[in-house]
């Protein structure tokens, strides 16, 4: 009934399939091209040695030659998680104040959109660390994960005071310094001033004393005149 | 009759078209590039200094390669390529000859006058068709004649003829000035010919195709990648992320430099073996001892210890750079003096993104840090250097011949209003300034803009009180008071008050200018002040060592003491709307200026102390911080007592604020 031309219909198809394939193509490039960015997003906390000193730990290799671990002591493995709540205190307060700063800047531009997902990852993260201290507490000791974190604050809140004062500490050398040689050097002021006092004294009584003489030869001469 | 689509085969169209299109796109390309090549810091004034330090032509030439940098050569030849287009249009309009188009006229056939009689015509015509009848006329071949010409004439002649004599073709000859009735138009298309002619097709398809496949998505395309590459502030937005990570609650200048130096842009200048190329010459440069300082980059133990952990690369020698640059080192060495010029700038503008940053934070000390940082790229000076460096000529030792053994640094200011023979006393003698160098730093330091902050207070337009929750106005007073001007008028009070315009005056309440009348002529003709004042523009920053102009700028905002915080954010000034200095850029006007900045008063009625402080980005020691309180009174309380004021005491027309001076 109809007559079909095949090879006219060839260009209209080839047209649909060069087009349909590049948009395939570039869609799905730029898909893989995000997901590696997103994948190789630099995380935003460097590695956290507190965690990682309380696992290994945890899970001590057998030491060579003995087929048991070596027994770790309670309060060593308590003290190890205490330190880890510490550094996620430290962590999650970075990520508390930086939240609002952080989506503020990205609506105004001001920062990148890569940097807004790597905190969300990173806050995401915390989330699960805060969840896996907090078990890891009860594990140890029956609800210990209701108070660790707040020793935990109590604690870096009380290392921060530490640093200060030291830092504050640590100046007092050359505080200490300074003022020695600030005050050997009014010293030495005082003591010229009163020498040129004295020098002056001394100076001005002889002024003083040819004054009297020159007066007195002035009264002598008179004298003599008054008498001629 | 034939409405076929012509194309312009003569090419007396096209010129035409092509001319009105590049008028179009070449005149604002050239607008643009005049505008552009004029050079923005021409307008603004300078500190007037003979001053030259060692490197001034390392700085010289960098600040002309910057604007160089600006003037986009691409521009250039766009716009030189749409003149000569134009030129070879209009060249084409006058040579190509337009189509003749004559109108048929009969009297012209004939060869008689418009004015001829019907006996005229009648025997024009008669003698002409004896002399041109076909039959009656031999072919000549010396003219190339043919049988069909010698019948075309014929006939036209006949036309004619009737076009003058007979009723009908008369009418159609009025009508549509034809003799044979209406006659087909053409439509001509101002496209030359070879586009459609055949064969040309394909190129002309590829060329479309080009345009639209390829620069068209090119052009889009960079220009979104464009912004998303570059932040708000113009830095790179992966330096803007690493700002955002170097980010302290507690950051010093020193720390804020250590985070600028992590901007992406150092690495593009470091590229390569350039990174590390005379490190570690810098390094010991900077880490010797120093003449005003233990270090002679200025560095203080923590900048030393940041200098020293972080990685090599890029970022150790932009950082070792900075260093150099505010400790104004010798480097000894051409390329790394270049080096040490070029990364201020960078920094300065990684700055704007870290005060952004900051301000983010609301915490007042990192805002703070930030624009002492700006203040020191712009004068080159270290962190808790002494601002005397700020005046040429000045050395660390001399500065220390002036300070003494004290440990508070003096400020120009203070320098300044020494007397005249006590600074002279101090600063000049052997192996410290010669007499022409006082005499310069001392001028220099006469012109320097400091804002003297003479009051500051709140207000809301036309209310008495401040209620909560109204938009209140800041209003900061003060007078540019060069350090060691002398003769310096008494504050004149009225100038301290800030009256609001009339209800009725529109113009004013929407800031829209308008001339004054002043008074009226002998004739009665008001006469109107000049046109409102331009805004005025300080002098550029007196930073000889910044490879930049500089327009400084001043930062008001308020912050919480007691917390640490921001509380209004800052407004930002470039210009006055009084003139600072005289015609001839010296002498002071110690007119008062007034600032003002707009901001939600708090929703609880109450007394909120606020420390303003009023930050010059430019110079160091420049700064004003005081305390202002705002009273905030309940909505009703503040009606009661404007009924009761307006009855005891009807002139006091606005709610004054102590300000106590720090």
């Amino acid at each position: 009934m109809f007559d079909i031309d095949w090879r006219g219909l060839l260009v209209p198809f080839a047209y649909v399939l060069v087009l349909g394939g590049t948009f395939m193509t570039f869609s799905t490039i730029y898909r893989k091209r995000k997901a590696m960015e997103s994948a190789n997003l630099a995380p935003w906390f460097p590695p956290h040695l507190q965690r990682n000193v309380y696992l290994s730990l945890l899970h001590l290799e057998p030491e060579h030659g003995s087929e048991k671990s070596p027994k770790v002591p309670d309060s060593i493995i308590r003290a190890a998680l205490l330190r880890r709540a510490v550094e996620d205190i430290h962590r999650i307060i970075q990520v508390r104040t930086a939240k609002a700063a952080c989506s503020s800047l990205l609506q105004r531009g001001s920062v990148g959109d890569d940097l807004w997902q790597r905190f969300q990852r990173a806050e995401k993260e915390m989330e699960e660390e805060l969840r896996d201290v907090v078990m890891e507490a009860n594990a140890l000791v029956p609800n210990w994960g209701q108070t660790i974190f707040q020793s935990a604050n109590e604690i870096a809140a009380n290392t921060s005071l530490r640093e200060r004062v030291n830092e504050i500490r640590a100046q007092t050398e050359a505080e200490k310094e300074w003022w020695e040689k600030q005050r050997t050097s009014i010293q030495e002021g005082f003591m010229k001033e009163l020498e040129q006092e004295s020098q002056s004294k001394t100076a001005g009584s002889e002024d003083d004393t040819v004054l009297i003489d020159t007066a007195a030869a002035a009264k002598k001469k008179a004298k003599a005149k008054a008498k001629k | 009759m034939s409405t076929d689509y012509a194309y312009d085969e003569e090419g007396h169209l096209w010129p035409f078209f092509v001319f009105t299109l590049t008028l179009i796109i070449t005149l604002p390309l050239t607008y643009l590039l005049i505008n552009r090549s004029r050079d923005p810091a021409a307008q603004f004034k300078r500190v007037q200094t003979s001053y030259k330090h060692d490197h001034a032509q390392i700085v010289d030439s960098l600040r002309k390669q910057e604007k160089r940098k600006d003037r986009k050569i691409w521009l250039v030849g766009l716009v030189v390529a749409g003149w000569a287009i134009l030129a070879y249009m209009l060249y084409l309009i006058n040579t190509t000859e337009a189509p003749d188009n004559k109108l048929w006229n009969p009297y012209d056939i004939l060869n008689i006058p418009d004015s001829a009689s019907e006996k005229l015509i009648k025997s024009t015509y008669r003698k002409l068709s004896l002399k041109f009848h076909p039959d009656k006329i031999k072919i000549d071949p010396a003219k190339n004649e043919t049988l069909e010409d010698l019948n075309n004439r014929y006939v036209e002649i006949s036309k004619a003829y009737q076009a003058l004599t007979d009723e009908d073709v008369r009418n159609n000859f009025i009508q549509y000035g034809n003799p044979d009735g209406k006659q087909g138009y053409s439509i001509n298309i101002g496209l030359p010919k070879i586009i459609v002619s055949d064969g040309n097709g394909k190129y002309v398809v590829l060329i479309y195709s080009m345009l639209f496949g390829v620069l068209l998505p090119y052009l889009v395309g960079s220009w979104w990648y464009g912004t998303l590459r570059r932040s708000k502030e113009g830095v790179l937005m992966e330096s803007a992320n690493r700002l955002f990570r170097a980010y302290k609650d507690n950051i010093d200048e020193g720390g804020v430099i250590a985070a600028l130096s992590s901007g992406k842009e150092f690495e593009a200048l470091f590229k390569g073996d350039k990174a590390d190329a005379g490190l570690s010459k810098i390094e010991s440069r900077i880490l010797a001892e120093g003449e005003g300082s233990p270090l002679a980059g200025g560095l203080s133990v923590k900048d030393k210890s940041r200098l020293e952990d972080s990685e090599s690369g890029p970022q150790r020698k932009a950082l070792a750079l900075l260093w150099a640059y505010l400790g104004r080192v010798e480097l000894d060495d051409p390329v790394l003096n270049k080096a040490k010029f070029e990364v201020a700038p960078v920094a300065h503008a990684l700055n704007k993104a870290f005060t952004q940053i900051s301000l983010a934070y609301m915490n007042t000390a990192p805002l703070l840090s930030s624009y002492y940082t700006s203040q020191l790229l712009i004068q080159a000076l270290p962190p808790k250097s002494s601002p005397l460096l700020q005046l040429p000529y000045f050395t660390p030792k001399i500065v220390k011949a002036v300070e003494g053994d004290s440990r508070v640094h003096t400020s120009v200011q203070g320098f300044m209003d020494r007397p005249d023979s006590k600074r002279r006393s101090l600063a000049v003698g052997k192996g410290l300034l010669t007499e022409e160098q006082y005499q310069e730093a001392v001028s220099v330091a006469k012109q320097l803009p400091y804002l003297r902050v003479a009051k500051a207070y709140f207000k809301v337009t036309g209310e008495r009180f401040i209620i909560p929750s109204s938009l209140v106005t800041l209003v900061v007073k003060g007078r540019f008071v060069p350090p060691g001007s002398e003769k310096v008028p008494e504050v004149n009070e009225t100038d301290l008050e800030d009256i609001d315009p009339a209800e009725d005056d529109l113009d004013a309440i929407l800031g829209r200018k308008t001339p004054k009348q002043i008074g009226k002529d002998e004739n009665g003709k008001p006469i109107m002040s000049a046109a409102e004042t331009e805004p005025i523009f300080p002098p550029l920053a007196a930073a000889p060592y910044l490879a930049r102009d500089h327009s400084p700028r001043w930062n008001v905002f308020l912050t919480d003491s007691k917390q640490g915080r921001v509380a209004v954010p800052p407004f930002t000034f470039v210009q006055f709307d009084q003139p600072i200095f005289e015609a001839d850029g010296k002498t002071p006007t110690f007119a008062m200026q007034t600032v003002k900045a707009q901001f939600q008063a708090p929703p609880q009625a109450g007394h909120y102390t606020f420390v303003m402080h009023v930050v010059c980005d430019s110079y160091v020691g420049f700064d004003t911080k005081m305390e202002v309180t705002l009273i905030v009174e309940e909505a009703s309380k503040a009606a009661r007592m404007a009924v009761e004021e307006e009855i005891s005491e009807p002139e006091e027309g606005w709610s004054s604020i102590m300000c106590y001076f720090f």
